[in-house]
């Protein structure tokens, strides 16, 4: 049997094929944007092509596939979502479009103001209100949705977002909304907020929630055309869709609850760089994946990625839990300029593929950091994408030279200057995630992935002294390997606000009883059996009087005893957080979270046998590449040739399609027993 | 092209200023977080920043803008206080505005960062806090005509002695705040920041070593005064003059008071001069001169058009006038607390105007003014004083050549920084019952690019006895947001207090009021300013804000003359076209 992953990203749709007992195979096909099944299933057809079997052969004997999607993402940040409605309580009709009246950019007026989800024409108030204690304070005036419905049936609306003052204490209201829009819009998309995220704070509940009306009916169409696609095709095993927390989940929940799928695309990488690092590690890493444009990074922690409920996408903010990738504007694309003081600075605009670095020839007549690591000799013009795009070298050293004049400085200088900067870029984004929250980069590997990722690995990691550095030989189809290798995730909250000490224990524990009834459930319909389910429960907690809270998991499930312990946890966490804690203040509770894994079959990576030291088998020629202000003739290796055991010692280069590695000097490289790279300081000992 | 200059690495350069404005932000974020004042926590009245160790500011982040100058006046006061006498381990607090501070809410912690012994820099913040003492709410005291009925104050003093918390002083200041449980988390907080943003320096220094730090930064400051001076130079010669005015001090309630600003610009030198400006007054919108910079600087950097690193490159590029005894520069003991919201405001409208002159598509039209009660009280449902601005009550930006202002941003001297608290968070800690928060429909000015849309925000009160301190302006027309370029001026804020027997109290600017079980408050926020004329504007963009409700009917016709269908919402090309034409000779 065949597992697949399958990650739709903006220019390549990357396959891990795994065949149970077997090797694991790479592919990669464009996308097809205007309907990316179309890709799909040409890499299906590929796949079983060269597995010498009929596509109908090849789908029946395919157990599961894992598919990532950015369908949500872009339609998002493109404001290309359907035509959605929006119902909220009278008085309140702008919460939504105020986005609490933030401008991040204060000292530049020439700014528009972002454009709403929902238009304000769309967004439709009824007479109700609940109150802070889940009280019913109005009646729900039904009058008024009738009103709403007719709007949106002579609008044409496909999707109706229903979120409610405290609906997260008394659902009644939204759920009576909800029946009505269903008997009367059946065909319409529903969101209530009290299913997607039954949560204090009204902006970023709306905002969830007419995020997943948004986005729903688009993704609700793709996943029934892939679905019913492979299934004529042959198809009869189990389709799961990746989550933002880095889960995965049925085709019919992705479909209700498509807000989930926001980060879809990135949120498998931690998992891949924990199942590359687990042999030469203890689950403390951070990731980096660097392409085009941009560069994911994000700290992994005693084997658990870092989750955010502050997550945003576009100007749009979603408070379900995501997996924290961090995103800068650096990536191979980043364009150098210099600013009105002089000074050098790259990116974040970027050439993206079109025109792309001046390098390709198409047109690009901007630096960036893809010319300035050809002329430091850092990619071979010939084999760039495997050789099926020639690089225009000369053009490169011009733009560089034309930008250094302005500097005072030579091209080389220049381009040198380029990678500190974007480099210094990265490793701030690596901080980011790690020195702001506490946690001391040292003490981590670094898994890279991309294709630009690898270039760069030994700077970013001396800069930040980082020993061990990861790059899988599946970098290039990192995500896709991380999404077979995920479990089922579900993540569920309710608020609930006391002082610790005045909690009513046996509502906290019904709480908690919910919501793991609601999961057991879900799972089961995923055909989970309950010995495969795994339950984490936690707390978000602050002390009396503070805004923010600070989640602090609660280990076992004796709820009564450990509420001090809990507390203990806290003070903890705020003192490495914030530099200080008040073990004599009063904490107080102020929503329980749960979090259901349904533990899914995964591979295992394969051994090979040790060969020796010597990498010469794989040396495929020198070229002159600059390290520490001077060239050096640098051997360059085919990584596919490269065994268990190769040593390949600074200045090096390793080479595969797609993918470049450069070891500096001061760093060696080896092949381990599972043909991924390891990369240490030659003076570091472990 | 100016050229990067010394035998400095300008990649270096680059490198090591980002990161002292990255250490910045992580202050930030600890203050942001964790801290107890909703004012700080949820409104980010804060600033972060990291000085010298001659009290030069190397980064700053200003989570509002009107910050962004005050802090330097604060480390230097401290820095000279206690001189020879500054210890490794020691924290230093500040309020008092007669010693270096802006006003007294906000309250400066600093702390010194030492490196193989020896001092090399300040890491240092700034947040208002919910109590500083005196007679007010939350600060602010509309009757107050002295100083010593606004606060304690704080001269420069230690919080922390080489480490050893300083408790004598910890109770005195504490014993004079009601709000003390709220505030001692929060000196704590700052304090607590403070480390965090010694945690980075002393990384830095580990790394780069002072030496090399202190090459870099002489560096960094040179580069911001060479970008500052070539936006100067890219402003025509000239006097540029203009005044705006402040509704009242709260005191003398018939007087308006003048704040005028001379802007002179000349060749490569930039002058904000304010000796035009009235005398100081008896009530709190006496500004200091702290205050008076920073507003002079948010109106200049809210008008150019590139990104500068703010440090002390830029505070030595421009002049700014403002003798002692003006309300821009108020003299002991005066009361000052309101000069932020309020003068600090005013000020920035009149450099506005002032610089319109001079580079008019650069210029904002003015934002709504700040007006809006601090209100204090007992929660009977949670057992405990409660406190709090109500920041959701957040005005319409002004637009500019090429845009329409922001809807709901909030005062100018925020600029966006402001962060509107959460509705229900809001409800669960004070007795307080919302009954509308959305966009006041009309109180836009009208233009080719209109302002933004103010707010409409009222709630009843569910707790006997609250008393309400409201502050700010812009109850007048006079004081109302004014339109550019042709662009029409906002409407002024109305509020009111409907009483539970029905009776209708007009609310003033800068006033104190009682509220009662059942009453409601009313706050009409206006929007902001319009930039250029209303008929240029594409009838269709006036037609989507009349679908949308944000412009009536009536309003589209006379202000932009633009005649929509009322039954299909349709724009009448042909009556637009006539009316404006007859609106226009």
């Amino acid at each position: 049997m065949f597992r697949i992953g399958i990650d739709v990203g903006g220019t390549f749709t990357d396959f891990l094929l795994i065949e149970n007992g077997g090797d694991n195979r790479v592919y990669k096909v464009i996308t097809t944007p205007e309907n990316p099944a179309r890709g799909v299933l040409y890499g299906m057809k590929m796949m079983a092509q060269e597995l010498g079997m009929s596509t109908g052969e090849f789908l029946q004997n395919v157990s599961t596939i894992v598919h990532g999607t950015t369908i949500t993402t872009n339609a998002t940040l493109t404001q290309e979502g359907a035509k959605t409605g929006f119902i909220t309580t009278k008085g309140f009709r702008d919460c939504l479009n105020m986005r609490r009246g933030l401008r991040e950019k204060k000292y530049n007026p020439k700014q528009s103001p972002p454009l709403p989800l929902v238009p304000r024409y769309l967004t439709m108030v009824v007479e109700e209100r609940i109150d802070c204690d889940g009280q019913e304070v109005i009646p729900l005036h039904e009058q008024g949705v009738y009103e709403a419905i007719d709007l949106f049936k002579k609008e044409q609306v496909e999707s109706v977002a229903v979120s409610l003052l405290f609906s997260f204490f008394n659902a009644s209201h939204e759920e009576r909304i909800g029946e009505i829009l269903r008997t009367n819009m059946p065909d319409v998309y529903i969101t209530l907020s009290s299913e997607v995220l039954p949560q204090v704070r009204v902006y970023e509940r709306n905002s969830t929630t007419a995020l997943n009306a948004y986005v729903g009916p688009l993704l609700d169409r793709y996943l029934k055309e892939l679905h019913t696609s492979l299934t004529r095709e042959g198809f009869k095993g189990t389709l799961l869709i990746m989550q933002s927390n880095g889960g995965t989940m049925s085709l019919e929940l992705a479909s209700k609850f498509a807000v989930n799928t926001l980060l879809s695309g990135p949120a498998s990488g931690p998992t891949a760089g924990l199942f590359y690092a687990e042999p030469h590690n203890n689950g403390n890493i951070i990731t980096i994946d660097m392409g085009g444009t941009s560069f994911d990074v994000c700290l992994i922690k005693d084997h658990a990625a870092a989750v955010t409920m502050e997550g945003q996408i576009g100007n749009y903010s979603i408070a379900t839990p995501m997996i924290d990738i961090h995103t800068i504007g650096a990536g191979g694309g980043s364009i150098a300029w210099i600013d009105s003081g002089g000074m050098l600075r790259v990116g974040p605009k970027s050439a993206g593929a079109l025109p792309g670095p001046i390098c390709y020839g198409l047109g690009g007549v901007d630096p960036t950091v893809t010319d300035a690591t050809l002329i430091l000799g850092y990619l071979d013009p010939e084999f760039f994408h495997g050789g099926k795009l020639k690089l225009k070298a000369e053009l490169a050293h011009q733009g560089i030279e034309k930008l250094g004049e302005k500097l005072g400085l030579d091209k080389v200088s220049t381009a040198d200057g380029i990678l500190k900067i974007v480099l210094m870029n990265m490793a701030d984004g690596v901080m980011e995630v790690s020195v702001k929250r506490g946690y001391d980069p040292r003490e981590f590997a670094l898994v890279v992935a991309g294709g630009a990722g690898p270039i760069h690995a030994t700077a970013i990691a001396k800069v930040l002294d980082i020993p061990l550095i990861i790059v899988p030989r599946e970098s290039s189809v990192f995500c896709a390997a991380g999404m077979l290798l995920s479990d089922l995730k579900h993540d569920y909250v309710r608020t609930y606000n006391a002082p610790l000490g005045e909690h009513d224990l046996a509502k906290i524990k019904e709480l908690y009883q919910q919501m793991q009834y609601e999961a057991l459930l879900t799972l089961k319909s995923e055909g989970i059996p309950q010995e495969r389910v795994s339950i984490f429960i936690s707390a978000d907690l602050r002390y009396i009087g503070q805004f923010n809270d600070v989640e602090v998991p609660w280990k076992g499930f004796n709820l009564g005893d450990t509420v001090y312990l809990l507390a203990d946890a806290f003070h903890h966490r705020h003192e490495s957080l914030y530099g200080y804690s008040m073990p004599g203040s009063s904490v107080e509770f102020i929503n329980l979270r749960l979090t259901a894994l349904g533990v899914t079959d995964k591979h295992t990576l394969s051994k090979y046998p040790y060969s020796s030291g010597d990498p010469s088998p794989a040396l495929k020629g020198v070229r002159a590449a600059y390290f520490e202000g001077k060239f050096l003739e640098t051997p360059v290796y085919n990584g596919l040739k490269l065994q268990y055991g190769n040593l390949v010692t600074g200045p090096g280069i390793v080479e595969q399609i797609n993918t470049t590695i450069i070891v500096s000097p001061g760093y060696r490289l080896y092949c381990d027993e599972y043909n991924n790279y390891i990369i240490q300081s030659e003076s570091f000992k472990g | 092209m100016v050229q990067a200059s010394g035998n400095l690495d300008p990649i270096l350069t680059a490198v090591i200023g980002n990161r002292f404005e990255a250490i910045t932000k992580e202050i930030g974020q600890a203050m942001l977080r964790s801290s107890r004042s909703p004012i700080f926590s949820e409104a980010r009245d804060f600033a972060t920043a990291v000085f010298d160790k001659y009290n030069r500011l190397v980064a700053e982040t200003a989570y509002i803008p009107i910050l962004m100058a005050s802090l330097p006046f604060a480390v230097a006061s401290i820095s000279k206080s206690f001189e020879s006498d500054i210890n490794e381990g020691d924290v230093f607090i500040l309020n008092d505005p007669f010693a270096g501070n802006n006003h007294a809410p906000d309250i400066t912690i600093i702390k010194p960062v030492y490196w193989q012994g020896e001092l090399q820099f300040w890491s240092a913040t700034k947040g208002h806090h919910v109590d500083v003492g005196g007679g007010g709410i939350c600060g602010y005291n509309p009757e107050a005509t002295s100083i010593f009925e606004e606060c304690i104050r704080i001269a420069p003093a230690r919080l922390y002695c080489k480490g050893e918390y300083q408790k004598d002083q910890w109770e005195m200041l504490l014993n004079n705040i009601q709000l003390g449980y709220l505030v001692e988390p929060d000196l704590h907080c700052q304090v607590g920041a403070c480390k965090i943003g010694e945690r980075g320096i002393r990384a830095l220094l580990a790394k780069y070593g002072p030496e090399q730090l202190y090459k870099v930064i002489e560096e960094l400051y040179n580069t911001t005064e060479r970008q500052v001076i070539s936006e100067v130079a890219a402003i025509p010669d000239g006097t540029y003059y203009a005044e705006r005015y402040l509704d009242h001090d709260g005191v003398n309630k018939d007087a308006m008071i003048k704040i005028a600003v001379a802007i002179e610009v000349k060749g490569t030198e930039i002058t904000f001069d304010l000796s035009r400006s009235d005398s100081q007054v008896a009530g709190y919108v006496n500004s200091t001169f702290p205050n008076t910079a920073s507003a002079c600087f948010v109106s200049f950097f809210t008008s150019i058009e590139t990104e500068i690193r703010f440090n002390e490159g830029a505070l030595r590029s421009i002049n700014i006038v403002a003798p002692e005894g003006l309300v821009v520069n108020a003299k002991f003991p005066s009361p000052t607390v309101c000069c932020t919201i309020s003068t600090g405001t005013a000020i920035v409208e009149a450099a506005w105007l002032a610089l319109s002159q001079a580079i008019p598509r650069q210029v904002q039209a003015a934002w709504a003014r700040w007006c809006a009660p601090t209100t204090i009280g007992f929660n009977p449902k949670t057992g405990r004083i409660f406190a709090d601005i109500h920041f959701m009550c957040k005005g319409g930006g002004g637009a500019t050549y090429g845009y329409d202002g922001w809807d709901h941003m909030g005062v100018v001297i925020c600029s966006g920084g402001l962060r509107a608290p959460d509705p229900e968070l809001h409800e669960m800690v004070n007795p307080y019952f919302l009954l509308q928060y959305e966009y006041w429909p009309d109180s836009s000015g009208a233009g080719q690019w209109r302002g933004g849309m103010g707010t409409v925000y009222r709630w009843r009160v569910d707790a006997p006895n609250v008393a309400a301190a409201n502050f700010g302006g812009g109850v007048r027309k006079e004081t109302a947001p004014f339109g550019l370029d042709g662009g029409m001026d906002a409407p002024p804020h109305q509020l009111s207090i409907v009483k539970a027997n029905g009776e209708m109290i007009k609310v003033d600017a800068e006033t104190f009021y009682r509220l009662d079980q059942g009453d409601i408050f009313e706050i009409y926020q206006s929007g902001g300013g319009g930039f250029g004329r209303p008929f240029a504007r594409p009838p269709e963009k006036v037609l989507e804000d009349v679908r949308n409700g944000l412009v009536s009917l009536e309003k589209a016709r006379k202000d932009y003359g633009v005649v929509i269908d009322p039954q299909t919402y349709q724009v009448d090309t042909e009556s637009t076209f006539m009316l404006r034409a007859k609106l226009t000779t």
